[in-house]
């Protein structure tokens, strides 16, 4: 078990490494001089050439690459451009609020889906199933910042019952709950189509299996070979397609946080971008890849857990 | 003989008729009658077609310059109360026709949507071919897409346009570079079934060439299933293209494209909620029936597609 951590712990160094190189050289295509940038419109060529030479702008690529890694391996990021706060401070104010947003939104959708495509695959061909599979494409296919104004259009401004401004806290009071729900009721949707699709799938295909053939001979109810035969075995592939889904969860994550303005990475980076801070916009974006790295490296990790066919 | 080999190990169920002939399957009706049979998906084909339709004729079509201010502003679509019959779905925040950016705005988006799958899907299935074709290739090959992949669309974009500046083409290439894993991925895993058969060998022992091996016998066996693929991509590539626009990134004022009409409709959400529902509507409808058309596509030509 500890072998099989280890080997996926090792593939993603490489890959690590090609995101932070990655990094790194979008900070280099910036257009502009970021000591220019740094020192300000009015400042003198001396000041810009002393902030060059303190940045190590002046060295080689490769030797900058190299100091790059080392900030980054002490949690340097820089600083913004534009508050000259230090980049990891700016991040690790924000990496909650996503990391909240995210979690209950897979909190309410994954289990949704999940139940979605189990009802589908026990009904299928009925108008039961086809309507889910109707709902779970539909699902896919609606732009989620469209959700996300409906969303605040009827149960924000009309109906009144629900904030969609900001987070007034964490989900544990009161306000932070109430404001969690409709960013979270929005980023959710993205997954239901897919985990619908994919359960459904993979339900029918365990049902066709021959450990399901003895268990319907023993004489056990459908529904109980659905849940404790079929679905169990059908998880699996599902915890995959969570992993496949986090990019898109990230990506939706930008767009409800900018909405809904809730102070996450996704809203930095937006933020950051169109007011060209270099620095914090590369720090959230290398933050996010570290993210969806991690997230498909726990995906692995938890079915070579489920499945013991893959560990060996 | 007539008789079919596969049917040959399989008496009990094929019915024999008297000289020991085995009656020859009814043949399968030509994929575009089946693709149709399917209401669904014939609807959505037509739905498809008349928005590019439309959005290829917007010259003509547009009743209005997309662009033309008027003193009309925030009027709701005329069927509904308090329209005007000159602008058949309303005017926006600054009074110009909706009808007319709608027409010029799927333009637009399709545009984008087109061209990054184009661009995408030629450089993503050509590097998934060639991995496959090149064994030495391939190790390398998949950590780079390893790595691509970790950067997911909506990050790309904002990576690139963070350097490039808000634009449509920053946006056309982070769609496309985004689209290269999952097509190479794909890519890859039609052509390495396609090169375990035995023609592939068969032409290596006549001596062809690497370039005549892999133009004529692998490619030409995978394109069609490369373009099944794309046509599904095509669908979550618009939808990603016109986020990216909502977010202020992609396509920049004065020009109409459908994102960022929604997210000039956003101000006005509680006056004319037309102003950002209509656009957007037209975004879930293309991609919706893209979804559809590409689902049904698959199952009908490529079924092993199927994820």
């Amino acid at each position: 078990m500890l072998k099989t951590v280890l080997d996926r712990l090792a593939l993603s160094v490489p890959v690590l490494l090609g995101v932070l190189l990655f990094g790194f050289l979008l900070l280099q295509l910036v257009p502009g001089d970021p000591a220019q940038v740094m020192a300000g419109p009015t400042a003198t060529p001396d000041v810009v050439e002393a902030i060059r030479r303190d940045m190590g702008l002046d060295r080689p690529l490769l030797v900058q690459f190299w100091a790059y890694l080392e900030r980054v391996a002490h949690g340097d990021f820089g600083r913004s451009m534009i508050s000259n706060k230090a980049v990891t401070e700016e991040l690790g104010a924000a990496i909650g609020p996503t990391v909240e947003l995210m979690l209950a939104s897979l909190l309410w959708s994954v289990p949704v889906g999940i139940a979605m495509g189990t009802l589908a695959a026990m009904t299928r061909g009925s108008w039961i199933d086809r309507g889910i599979m109707a709902i779970s494409v539909a699902g896919v296919s609606l732009p989620i910042f469209f959700v996300s104004l409906l969303l605040i259009q009827y149960l924000g401004v009309v109906l009144r019952w629900f904030p969609f401004i900001g987070r007034p806290g964490p989900w544990y009071t009161a306000e932070g709950f109430m404001a969690l729900f409709l960013p979270a009721l929005s980023l959710g949707l993205i997954l239901i189509g897919p985990v619908a699709r994919m359960t459904r799938s993979s339900v029918l295909e365990v049902l066709s299996l021959d450990h399901v053939r003895t268990a319907r001979a023993k004489g056990l109810s459908e529904t109980r070979v659905t849940l404790a035969h079929g679905l169990r075995n059908a998880l699996i592939p599902v915890v995959t397609l969570i992993g496949l889904q986090a990019g898109y969860l990230l990506g939706g994550a930008v767009v409800t946080e900018t909405i809904f303005s809730w102070p996450g990475i996704g809203r930095l980076a937006v933020g950051a971008i169109l007011s060209s801070d270099f620095t914090v916009a590369q720090g959230a974006v290398l933050l996010f890849a570290l993210g969806f790295i991690t997230i498909n490296l726990i995906v692995d990790i938890l079915y070579s857990l489920l499945d013991p066919r893959v560990r060996k | 003989m007539t008789m079919a080999t596969d049917t040959a190990d399989s008496p009990l169920t094929t019915p024999a008729n008297e000289g020991g002939e085995v009656a020859a399957p009814p043949p399968r009706p030509h994929w575009l009658r089946r693709l149709l049979r399917d209401k669904a998906a014939a609807a959505a084909i037509l739905l498809l077609a008349l928005i590019c339709l439309g959005a290829v004729l917007a010259p003509w079509l547009a009743p209005y310059d997309p662009a033309l201010n008027s003193r009309a502003v925030m009027k709701p679509p005329s069927f509904m109360q308090g329209g005007v019959p000159e602008h058949l779905l309303g005017t926006d925040g600054q009074g110009r026709d909706i009808l007319s950016r709608l027409l010029y705005g799927s333009r637009l988006t399709l545009l984008i949507g087109l061209v990054a799958v184009g661009l995408g899907g030629a450089v993503g299935s050509f590097i998934g071919l060639l991995s496959a074709f090149y064994a030495r290739l391939d190790p390398w090959v998949m950590r780079g897409i390893d790595i691509l992949l970790s950067f997911p669309a909506i990050l790309l974009g904002l990576a690139l346009v963070a350097v490039m500046g808000q634009g449509i083409v920053p946006v056309i290439i982070a769609l496309a570079v985004s689209s290269v894993p999952d097509c190479a991925r794909i890519a890859r895993g039609i052509a390495m079934g396609v090169m375990k058969q035995e023609f592939i060998e068969a032409g290596r022992a006549v001596g062809l060439s690497d370039v005549t091996l892999f133009q004529r016998y692998l490619l030409r066996n995978c394109i069609s299933s490369i373009m099944i693929f794309l046509s599904l991509r095509f669908g979550q590539i618009i939808l990603i293209g016109a986020t990216l626009s909502f977010l202020g990134l992609g396509a920049q004022p004065p020009a109409a494209e459908l994102g960022m009409m929604a997210s000039q409709g956003r101000e006005y959400l509680l006056f004319a909620p037309h102003i950002a529902v209509i656009p957007s509507v037209l975004i879930f409808l293309i991609v919706l029936t893209a979804n559809v058309a590409g689902d049904a596509l698959r199952d009908v030509l490529d079924p092993r597609l199927q994820t």
